[in-house]
């Protein structure tokens, strides 16, 4: 049967990578540092997909350019399912995100360009688009969803599941900017708030992951499909390895990679 | 990946990856190099008689990419391909291509290489569509499954799936909600559904066993 699934994601700007809380970015390393301080090729043994995330707001092409080379390079030995993302704003863009290297593109800001999922989902299919929601809840308990690296407003979450009936995509993820970071847990309440005609594609949940039991609490969840984690300090090096054995431990079906495995 | 990799050159093989516009190429191309086997993306049929391997990748609509394999001529040249006895794998939406026709785009046609149509799962197992992540193939251990384990995990990301072929082609199966053929092989003609590029190493397993098989 399908497994759930442990996937990282890297928030990239300008040549560095980057830690985020609240969706305030703090630099923490090149692509040299984080493959030399972290064995990032190591880590891809332990987690189902990458998804790599250039998060400048209103990028440039040149922006764009910088990013696709380092992914380029990293994606070299990697050979495991990788999501790209950050500055998509129109159709133009979508092939260059798929030919340096993406196999799902996310939308988030662009998602609500009329038309543009139908043109992709065309060409490339739907399940080729991950939609993301960075969404906040406010204190009457009603979550707003904000674009451009969390910048703007964008509509209320009720309202989105109206409004965006007819979007073609593949899977959602709902990330959470008031969990970002603060490795306190995920939230999980958002569950709640998704109406049933919505579980019907794949749902992630990103945002506040710091531990290991984090992670395999929000797999067990039936409506979860994967977990996502920007959490670079707590979780490159030994931590994805924890999560996904705590996870297979507490009966999470999760895949097997064996890395014994001579070629 | 720090794993021990065959260092030697595999001889004779070389590598044609197509490239019809169906989307990242790269993936597929990374992984056969990283084998250490030659290979080149080729746009057009011109010159295929120098690789002796052909993959077929495929992201993308059905409808569209048969219409693309068709602009260049690569549906006869493939089969010419084949009756000289060498090997092509079609992975995803290529392996679907290698089929008759696709629900996803009535109308079109693929490579009629194998007997059938492809179909959307089945809507009231009331699991999420599309089908997208890691899950188990249970294979025949024919020889391209040398050294992986039955039930391995590889990655898929699709909606339409095939259930039904002839009696002569080998399948590999995964359940998901309904059980459906997962891998295929007919002669030197194979597909997989899923993506071995993107299955870690089990997926670079299937590929260098694909790269072996003509040697």
């Amino acid at each position: 049967m399908i497994k759930k699934r442990i996937i990282f994601a890297l928030l990239y700007q300008d040549g560095y990578f980057y830690l985020s809380r609240n969706f305030k970015l703090q630099k923490v390393g090149n692509l040299k540092w984080l493959i030399n301080n972290f064995g990032f090729g190591k880590t891809s043994n332990h987690i189902d997909e990458l998804i790599c995330l250039l998060v400048k707001k209103n990028p440039t092409q040149e922006d764009k350019e910088v990013f696709f080379k380092d992914i380029n390079e990293l994606r070299k030995k990697i050979f495991i399912p990788l999501t790209l993302g950050g500055g998509i704003r129109n159709f133009k863009d979508i092939s260059n995100y798929f030919e340096n290297g993406a196999d799902k593109i996310l939308l988030n800001t662009a998602l609500y360009e009329e038309n543009l999922s139908k043109e992709i989902a065309q060409i490339y299919g739907e399940q080729s688009i991950s939609l993301m929601i960075d969404y906040q809840s406010n204190e009457n308990n009603i979550d707003k969803i904000f674009i451009n690296c969390g910048l703007e407003y964008k509509m209320v979450l009720s309202e989105f599941f109206i409004k965006m009936k007819n979007i073609k995509f593949g899977e959602i993820i709902f990330n959470s900017i008031e969990n970002d970071g603060t490795g306190n847990g995920l939230d999980l309440r958002i569950l709640r708030k998704i109406p049933e005609d919505w579980k019907k594609k794949p749902i992630l949940l990103m945002g506040g992951a710091g531990k290991p039991e984090h992670i395999a609490e929000g797999l067990k969840n039936d409506d979860v499909s994967g977990i996502i984690t920007a959490n670079l300090f707590n979780f490159l090096g030994k931590g994805l390895e924890e999560s996904r054995n705590m996870s297979i431990k507490q009966k999470i079906k999760l895949a097997n990679f064996s890395s014994e495995l001579i070629l | 990946m720090d794993t021990q990799i065959c260092g030697k050159m595999i001889t004779k093989t070389k590598v044609g990856i197509i490239d019809y516009g169906a989307g990242n190429l790269g993936s597929i191309y990374n992984a056969i190099k990283y084998l250490n086997a030659p290979t080149e993306i080729i746009s057009s049929p011109k010159n295929i008689d120098q690789f002796s391997h052909l993959i077929l990748p495929g992201v993308g609509s059905f409808g569209t990419l048969s219409l693309n394999l068709k602009k260049k001529n690569w549906p006869d040249e493939i089969k010419k391909f084949i009756k000289k006895g060498k090997s092509l794998l079609g992975v995803c939406v290529g392996m679907q291509l290698l089929f008759e026709q696709s629900d996803e785009s009535i109308g079109s046609t693929g490579l009629s290489l194998i007997k059938g149509t492809f179909q959307v799962f089945n809507e009231t197992n009331n699991l999420p569509l599309p089908h997208i992540g890691f899950n188990e193939v249970i294979h025949n251990k024919t020889p391209i499954w040398k050294g992986i384990e039955n039930n391995s995990p590889f990655y898929f990301i699709h909606s339409f799936k095939i259930t039904k072929t002839n009696d002569d082609v080998v399948t590999s199966k995964t359940t998901y909600g309904d059980d459906f053929i997962s891998f295929v092989e007919k002669d030197n003609v194979f597909g997989s559904q899923f993506h071995p590029e993107k299955s870690h190493y089990v997926g670079l397993k299937l590929l260098k066993n694909f790269l072996e098989l003509q040697n």
